[in-house]
């Protein structure tokens, strides 16, 4: 042993100031964090890789519903109303009518179509002349087709079409949006889907993750008691797995934003597919960088929650004996 | 930094591990604490580094009364000491560079003082040629002094040891004793727990015994053992 009369009395100055110190544990921590993980990378890939999958699904069936929904609004315009008259009411009633229901909000033009020519365009369409000849009067009303504005919404044209029907003169309206109310309600429900699944992946990270910390808690048991016994509280301890979740969390969000990427340039060509049958020609949004980084800030979130949820329930539990 | 135990009870489920225990150290004072197992040293050092409290009584340190220390304290009430464990309970995957400075970072100390005072204490210890060595790879005996270097290197006002010498052999743990009563004469009161009776008699300092939670020697010095 040394004969040196050196004594860790008096040596160096004190410790730093508490915020100094506080930011100085939070760097060491942090690396502490990287180090570990970086030792493990196969158990660390794993990790990410399933935060990164809970990230990708919900946040990919979200992005679609965004398009599709995008895409149908633009559809044509609304879809337009055909309003049919009594079979009593005359030309210049249907014209009076057209000028009160372009003065209503959410009209954006309002056609007259005269029997005469509805039952023109009919045989036109349908080649039953010889039916047509025979029949002693023009059986179609006059019609008026009323274009709601481009900006309404279903909700507001099947409100209109209830309007419409109350009016003088008004035998029936026609709305032929079922096709698009079958979309709507599909695509709400691709939403709704996407965010059940979000929740429930969401609560399957912060178990799964929060699973992975407990046993890196109780790998390192011994050094938690340790570092309790010499005057480390919970905080210090706990302090490298709070920063194992984050940057776990942080990195998986990076992998679901790839994935998510990835599927969406595969789905291109299918949703063109489909919006072509609508003469609409939508391009799926690729990843951008706003919607990356919303997804690494959810993923960190998430992995700060697994690691408090799990420190708290493991590591606060630890007392050195 | 004085200890007082004043009329201390601490009860177990089933035993009594401590009963009546009253007696004072001053600050700067070593002393050996003895007994056959059972009797109730390590239950003593637990309640003075707040491991468990007190059924009854006060524990006194430096003059603030442990039962008035909250929960969220103790760490920082800990800071204060230096411990020395029978199984020196060093950290296998950090070398015995970072073993000793586990306290200082703790404490918060820059890096140039760790790297300071790490140097320091591993050169009173005699193992500053070993700092980049694992714990595994060390003796018992060189495992037990990086123990002990790691107990005084943030300067503690108080330090303790349980059972230091259980697995060395008489040289070792003559060393041993000899690095406490160093650190002892720089001002650091120290509490020694040991049931080597041979080892103690040969130190000049006072002596504790303890029976079945009793304290039944007080005051009176190694020596005297012999004599």
């Amino acid at each position: 042993m040394s004969n040196s009369q050196t004594t860790t009395a008096g040596i160096g100055a004190g410790p730093r100031s508490a915020l100094s110190a506080w930011a100085h544990h939070h760097r060491q921590a942090a690396l502490i964090s990287v180090d570990k993980l970086l030792r493990e990378p196969i158990a660390s890939f794993l990790t990410v890789l399933v935060i990164g999958v809970a990230l990708a699904v919900p946040s990919l069936g979200l992005s679609l519903a965004a398009t599709v929904q995008g895409e149908i609004s633009q559809i044509d315009a609304p879809p337009q109303l055909s309003v049919l008259l009594g079979q009593d009411a005359s030309l210049e009633d249907a014209d009076k009518l057209r000028t009160e229901i372009l003065r209503k909000p959410g009209i954006a033009d309002v056609k007259v179509v005269d029997r005469d020519s509805a039952l023109a365009d009919f045989v036109s369409a349908t080649g039953l002349e010889s039916l047509v000849q025979k029949l002693n009067r023009n059986p179609l009303p006059h019609t008026l087709w009323v274009y709601p504005s481009a900006n309404t919404r279903l909700a507001g044209i099947e409100q209109l079409q209830v309007d419409l029907g109350s009016l003088a003169g008004v035998s029936q309206v026609i709305l032929d949006s079922r096709w698009l109310e079958r979309l709507n309600a599909f695509t709400d429900l691709l939403r709704t889907i996407a965010m059940v699944l979000g929740v429930v992946m969401s609560v399957g990270v912060v178990l799964t993750l929060g699973n992975t910390l407990r046993l890196g808690i109780e790998a390192r048991r011994d050094e938690i008691v340790v570092i309790k016994l010499i005057g480390g509280g919970n905080a210090f301890a706990r302090r490298p797995f709070l920063y194992t979740g984050l940057l776990s969390g942080a990195l998986g969000g990076v992998f679901g934003g790839l994935l998510s990427g990835a599927a969406l340039l595969m789905l291109d060509g299918p949703v063109k597919r489909l919006f072509d049958l609508y003469d609409q020609a939508p391009s799926v949004p690729s990843l951008i960088l706003s919607e990356l980084l919303v997804l690494i800030s959810i993923g960190a979130i998430l992995g700060l929650i697994s690691a408090w949820y799990s420190v708290q329930l493991h590591l606060t539990r630890i007392k050195p004996r | 930094m004085d200890l007082v135990f004043d009329r201390v009870n601490k009860r177990y489920e089933h035993r009594e591990a401590l009963s009546d225990l009253s007696f004072e150290m001053r600050s700067g004072e070593m002393a050996f604490l003895t007994g056959h197992s059972g009797a109730g040293k390590s239950t003593l050092l637990r309640l003075l580094l707040l491991l468990d409290r007190a059924s009854s009584g006060e524990v006194s340190v430096g003059g603030r009364p442990l039962s008035k220390v909250k929960e969220s304290r103790i760490a920082k009430y800990r800071q204060d000491f230096g411990v020395v464990f029978q199984d020196h309970k060093l950290l296998a995957d950090r070398s015995v560079y970072h073993n000793v400075a586990l306290p200082l970072e703790i404490a918060g100390f820059t890096k140039r003082d760790i790297d300071r005072r790490v140097r320091a204490a591993l050169d009173k210890v005699g193992l500053l040629d070993r700092e980049r060595a694992a714990p595994d790879a060390l003796s018992g005996g060189e495992q037990q002094r990086i123990g002990i270097a790691r107990a005084v290197v943030a300067r503690p006002k108080i330090l303790i040891a349980d059972e230091p010498t259980g697995n060395l052999d008489p040289q070792l743990s003559a060393e041993i004793m000899g690095l406490f009563s160093a650190f002892n004469s720089v001002g650091v009161t120290v509490i020694v727990a040991s049931h080597d009776l041979a080892l103690i008699s040969r130190m000049s300092q006072r002596i504790l015994t303890l029976d079945r939670g009793r304290l039944i020697t007080l005051g009176g010095v190694s020596r005297g053992i012999n004599e």
